[in-house]
């Protein structure tokens, strides 16, 4: 018997307990409850997602800091859990956009994304000689397709649509707060708002620019989308995603 | 540093002939011909020059347009103007263009072995005071025919005159038939969106085109002429044959 | 490129497309079929033109089908011209160095963001570089011809009923000065809410 919890089965990544259960899924669920809260809420003209970011020591400088990740112009990803696991996965998120616009000439739907994020995640949960990913993830993306949409991918591969989820440390309480305060015609604006709230609700110490971070996903308007979304001079695609500025966040906190 | 045994003899060619591109076209009417080229001269992606005529007038009754190698072209028609010339010091009138085709031919495949990298076109009024178009490969096999392409974008300009003046693939409108001949001022608009097209989609046609009308004696179509702008008349003789040249621009890139 | 012969054209309308192609399947000089069909349907709303190597046109058909029904499945939507064309260009550059010998022509509706309908055509040449033309696109042994007819012929905003006179007529005179093209023609034109594909008699010689 290797422990009390899993017995000889929470080393062996591919190997069921006699309860139906990979153990080490279970572990990596719990580095994610250890994780800064981190949440999200689709609003009706867009998505905003938010995380705490708390340093262990005030002599960290915590502007280079990313805990909100720009995958491609329509698509951001925020997580609770593990800093590094998260790094490797937004590398991979990246390649595989560019991958899909490289084939395909236009950057990839939230979902299909999203689901390989997953994919990579739950390889990990299969794979001799690997951990799974200690993360959650929120993903907020926009396409022509199916709108704004947001999604959580979880350490075991599984995936939700989410109205407005929270993941990390304090999940529990703040998808409470969330239910209460949640409507269906919530606007972008309010739902930064409540974000910022619900955040306030478990979050230790001071709640200033420097110690959360935001990202959004605006909606664009009929007329961006009839001039195909395509910056003139570089030939870019205009984003519809994209993290607030430091002063941004500032004047929602000062709100 | 290269050994001397390494080194290879280099066989020197000298290649007698060049391509200098640009198209020709030539069509009958009832009583007139016309008889057009474009005016760049190009060697590769070079052009040499945007105004080298390839049409030239013969007679008052016949035009000649010439296409290929610019060297030879020019070569062939002073030669052929020569043997016109002789020809009238001989007869005292200007020789028929039924005999110019058959002069053109002999003088071509004189050359059989080494011939002029020449496409003509005879473009004029026959003795019956019928428009005519004769078209010559470059040893003298020819045909009178109604329309004509050649050059460079040959294979651009046939099919579209194919569809359009010889009305192939269409079918007449009940109880209705399709005209043997077409109108001047049609035939015009014709070969302009000819070299407009040509010039649009080959880079070897463009800059100019020049448009040669040949009318026969007292031809109907005089009045249609008369209306376009910047209509030139070159007529030498009081024969009855009346000659016109019409110039227009074309893209330059 | 001119092994087993065959041209393809496709044309802008107003509202519509319309994408042509012969019928002939040589061998060299020797006319093997008339009745080689190399326009596919990609979706209800796209087709596909394939002028080129006539074991390439079967190979890479079916390649596509497999891809556009993967994406189908994935997306969980139809794939979008624009889309089918990058993923064209794409397939054919991952043989950049050892190509498929075919110039594909492709012709579709699709619906702007705001739900407007754009007509759409693009064509590629072998090693898929695209071609997005505001009024039409050609390909084949024919292509020349095709050009020059075209240039002629065509004219903006013309009406399913318009194009498909024009689309035909360019066709059937472009292949008729061509001894690798012919032998009959088939013409889709292709509107916001429907099909209409017609087959053309020509010389068989």
């Amino acid at each position: 018997m290797a422990n009390a919890d899993g017995g000889a089965y929470s080393y062996s990544l591919t190997v069921f307990s006699p309860s139906g259960k990979l153990v080490q899924i279970e572990h990596a669920l719990a580095a994610v409850a250890q994780g800064t809260t981190s949440l999200g809420i689709k609003a009706t003209n867009g998505i905003v997602i938010a995380t705490e970011k708390k340093t262990s020591s005030i002599l960290i400088d915590d502007s280079v800091i990313d805990k909100v990740a720009v995958i491609c112009p329509n698509i951001g990803i925020v997580y609770s859990g593990m800093g590094p696991d998260f790094r490797i996965l937004v590398t991979k998120a990246r390649k595989s956009a560019q991958a899909y616009w490289k084939l395909y000439g236009t950057y990839p739907p939230t979902r299909v994304l999203t689901q390989e994020i997953a994919t990579v995640m739950q390889q990990a949960t299969q794979s001799g000689g690997v951990r799974p990913y200690g993360v959650s993830l929120l993903v907020a993306g926009w396409d022509s397709h199916r709108g704004q949409t947001l999604y959580q991918v979880d350490p075991s591969g599984s995936f939700w649509a989410w109205k407005a989820s929270a993941i990390g440390k304090n999940m529990v309480n703040a998808k409470t707060f969330l239910e209460k305060r949640y409507n269906d015609d919530i606007s972008l604006e309010d739902a930064i708002h409540t974000a910022l709230l619900t955040l306030k609700e478990g979050f230790e110490g001071q709640m200033t620019e420097k110690t959360i971070e935001i990202g959004v996903v605006t909606v664009p308007t009929p007329q961006e989308l009839e001039e195909e979304n395509k910056d003139g001079a570089t030939g870019r695609v205009k984003p519809t995603f994209r993290k607030l500025s430091e002063e941004e966040v500032r004047d929602y906190l000062a709100l | 540093m290269v050994s001397l045994a390494q080194q290879q003899p280099i066989q020197q060619s000298f290649n007698p002939y060049t391509e200098n591109g640009g198209t020709i076209l030539a069509v009958s009417g009832a009583d007139f011909s016309v008889i057009a080229g474009d005016t760049r001269q190009s060697e590769g992606y070079n052009i040499q020059t945007r105004y080298a005529p390839k049409v030239f007038k013969l007679t008052d009754k016949a035009v000649l347009a010439v296409n290929g190698f610019a060297a030879d072209g020019n070569m062939f028609v002073k030669k052929v103007k020569q043997r016109l010339e002789w020809y009238r010091h001989a007869h005292a009138k200007d020789m028929p263009i039924r005999s110019i085709a058959r002069l053109i031919q002999t003088m071509l495949y004189a050359r059989r072995f080494f011939p002029y990298y020449v496409y003509n076109i005879l473009g004029g009024i026959e003795e019956d005071g019928t428009g005519a178009v004769y078209s010559f490969d470059p040893v003298g096999s020819y045909e009178r025919e109604a329309c004509r392409a050649a050059g460079a974008a040959q294979s651009l300009v046939q099919p579209f005159l194919d569809n359009q003046i010889y009305f192939k693939n269409q079918t007449p409108a009940p109880g209705t038939s399709f005209p043997q001949h077409l109108p001047l001022q049609t035939v015009l608009a014709l070969v302009i969106d000819s070299f407009t097209g040509a010039t649009e989609r080959h880079i070897e046609v463009g800059d100019g085109l020049e448009m040669y009308v040949v009318l026969s004696r007292g031809s109907t179509a005089l009045q249609s002429l008369q209306s376009i702008r910047g209509v030139q008349e070159i007529t030498a003789t009081n024969d009855g044959e009346r000659v016109f040249v019409i110039r227009k621009e074309l893209k330059k890139d | 490129m001119d092994y087993n012969g065959g041209s393809v054209i496709a044309m802008l309308g107003k509202d519509c497309v319309a994408i042509a192609a012969d019928l002939r399947l040589g061998n060299q000089a020797l006319g093997i079929s008339a009745d080689f069909q190399r326009v596919f349907p990609i979706t209800d709303r796209i087709y596909l033109g394939l002028p080129g190597l006539a074991t390439d046109v079967a190979t890479l058909y079916e390649r596509f089908r497999f891809r556009v029904n993967m994406y189908t499945i994935k997306e969980g939507r139809e794939i979008e011209p624009e889309t089918f064309a990058h993923l064209v260009s794409s397939t054919l550059y991952e043989r950049r160095f050892g190509p498929y010998f075919v110039e594909p022509v492709m012709a579709g509706i699709s619906r702007t963001p705001t739900g407007k309908i754009k007509p759409f055509i693009a064509a590629t040449d072998l090693i898929g570089c695209l071609n997005f033309a505001k009024d039409f696109v050609v390909a084949g042994t024919a292509s020349q011809k095709l050009y020059g007819v075209a240039e002629g012929l065509w004219e903006p905003d013309l009406e399913p009923e318009d194009l498909f006179e024009t689309i035909s007529q360019t066709m059937l005179n472009a292949v008729d000065r061509d001894a690798f093209s012919g032998w009959g023609a088939v013409v889709h034109v292709i509107t916001k809410d429907k099909v209409v594909t017609r087959t053309l008699k020509g010389r068989m010689d």
